[in-house]
């Protein structure tokens, strides 16, 4: 079992409807099996709606963001400027090893997630955002999770792990 | 294929522009800037009910502050200019899609000739202002029926010169109708931007029939009337994977690919926004969009409108 603590939740962001600009959220409510009430997997509108996959809720660590501003590594020919509400994964976290909780459980303030497989990142988002985002995403897109227990959740919430 | 971000915008302004045109402007709620919009770009507004509308951006391409656009009330129309005409206020959020532009401006030309027709008038605010920053000289043939229904004319009578602008009315006490032919043979530098009603948009565009296809633009808001096309069913095979899709006589490409998983971004399903835009081989396409030049269509296809004979391949 991989040892960590401290981990934070810092941002939450909902889409009503694929391609839809990402709202900033200040708390929001998580219901078992199901995704955060408002967001597109909820809804059942997403892009990958139709497709069954764990997506209730996905989580993205922040320091991807950093590594891309500094471009590192040197995938593109320049560093990208990506933030919280473009990345399109609902959690952006810091202090959580997301690639090592595949298969773990892990609470979020009250909430319960299992990790359920890592994010795979797409064509769609290059596409979406006008940057070349696919082969930097590569590994470290997000982790997509089931909703284990609900409840609700807000920015500076704790991350710490149950398996 | 291009997707694009939808944003929830507020309409902050409302103008009266003439009895049937009103000119709305939206701004972010939460950010300063938009999505950049360049000189003839255009919107795509998502309508309650689901339905889409484009529509040009009519504000100073500088200024990501804002955008403006200039709605035309159609009560024989689609809906979608009422809905917007007798349901949004001040306030009203809008679903407004960041900017596409089938209708840029060439940067190298030496002279634009504009022509406008009633409602198209709209990209040529962002146009002429460009034109005028890139040093470029115009002139803007405006054809309305009178100068009462003229949408924006306010504002041209601002940015334009008496020289630059010039007002072609077909109805009321002074008839002055502007004669296409005038357009004359092609001129090197020169390029004609069009947009208006299709009767308009076909005379310049048999005018200038013999004009290099890089200097005539056109931009189409409406589908192309063609009542003599019988559509056939035909084969789409899947570049990747040799997958066959059938589309039937009675249902379109894009609707087929749907029907088969490829989540193909699509707006107007007229064959004139350009989102759902394919690249093919091997095939006979019956080009019915009005986005693509003649040189694109050699291996670009608007799979919304257009067909093929008995079979094509896509580079999905």
């Amino acid at each position: 079992m991989i040892q960590w603590s401290g981990g934070k939740l810092l941002h939450i962001h909902i889409a009503p409807s694929a391609s839809y600009e990402m709202e900033e959220l200040q708390h929001a409510e998580l219901i078992a099996g199901r995704g955060i009430v408002g967001d597109r997997y909820f809804n059942g509108t997403g892009t990958y709606s139709p497709k069954p996959d764990i997506r209730e809720v996905t989580l993205f660590d922040i320091d991807v963001l950093d590594a891309l501003e500094r471009n590192d590594p040197p995938l593109q020919s320049a560093p990208i400027k990506l933030t919280p509400a473009e990345h399109r994964r609902n959690l952006t976290v810091r202090g959580v090893p997301l690639n090592h909780l595949v298969g773990k459980r892990f609470k979020v303030g009250e909430v319960i997630l299992k990790g359920g497989r890592l994010n795979f990142p797409c064509k769609y988002l290059e596409e979406l955002l006008g940057m070349p985002l696919y082969l930097p995403l590569y590994n470290r897109s997000g982790l997509n999770c089931s909703i284990e227990v609900g409840g609700i959740i807000k920015p500076g919430d704790m991350i710490e792990p149950l398996d | 294929m291009t997707a694009r971000i939808i944003m929830k915008l507020v309409v902050t302004d409302i103008v009266q522009d003439t009895p049937s045109v009103k000119i709305f402007t939206l701004k972010h709620p939460a950010r300063p800037e938009l999505p950049a919009q360049s000189a003839g770009a255009h919107v795509d507004v998502r309508l309650p009910d689901g339905k889409i509308r484009q529509y040009s951006l009519c504000g100073n391409p500088e200024d990501n502050s804002v955008y403006k656009i200039a709605v035309r009330k159609e009560d024989n129309g689609r809906g979608g200019s009422r809905w917007l005409h007798d349901n949004v206020e001040l306030g009203s959020i809008l679903h407004v899609t960041a900017p596409r532009n089938n209708f840029p401006l060439d940067a190298k030309a030496k002279r634009n000739v504009f022509v406008a027709g009633g409602i198209g008038i709209t990209p040529f605010v962002s146009l002429v202002l460009a034109s005028r920053k890139l040093g470029i000289p115009f002139e803007l043939n405006y054809c309305v029926r009178s100068v009462a229904d003229a949408p924006a004319l306010r504002i041209f009578q601002e940015i334009c010169t008496p020289q630059e602008l010039r007002i072609w009315t077909s109805q009321g006490e002074i008839c002055n109708k502007f004669n296409v032919s005038d357009i004359g043979p092609s001129i090197e530098g020169t390029h004609i931007y069009c947009c208006g009603p299709n009767a308009l948009v076909d005379a310049v565009r048999n005018t200038a029939q013999d004009w290099p296809e890089e200097q005539v633009h056109f931009e189409v808001f409406a589908a192309t009337l063609d009542e003599n096309f019988k559509p056939e069913p035909f084969d789409i095979k899947i570049a990747s994977t040799g997958k066959v899709i059938r589309v039937a006589a009675n249902q379109s490409a894009l609707e087929a690919l749907h029907d088969n998983g490829f989540n193909i971004a699509s707006s107007c399903s007229l064959g004139v926004c350009g989102s759902c835009e394919c690249g093919y081989s091997d095939g006979v396409v019956i080009h019915r969009d009005s986005v693509l030049g003649v040189s694109a269509r050699q291996d670009k296809m608007m799979p919304c409108v257009s067909r093929a004979r008995v079979a094509v391949t896509l580079n999905l």
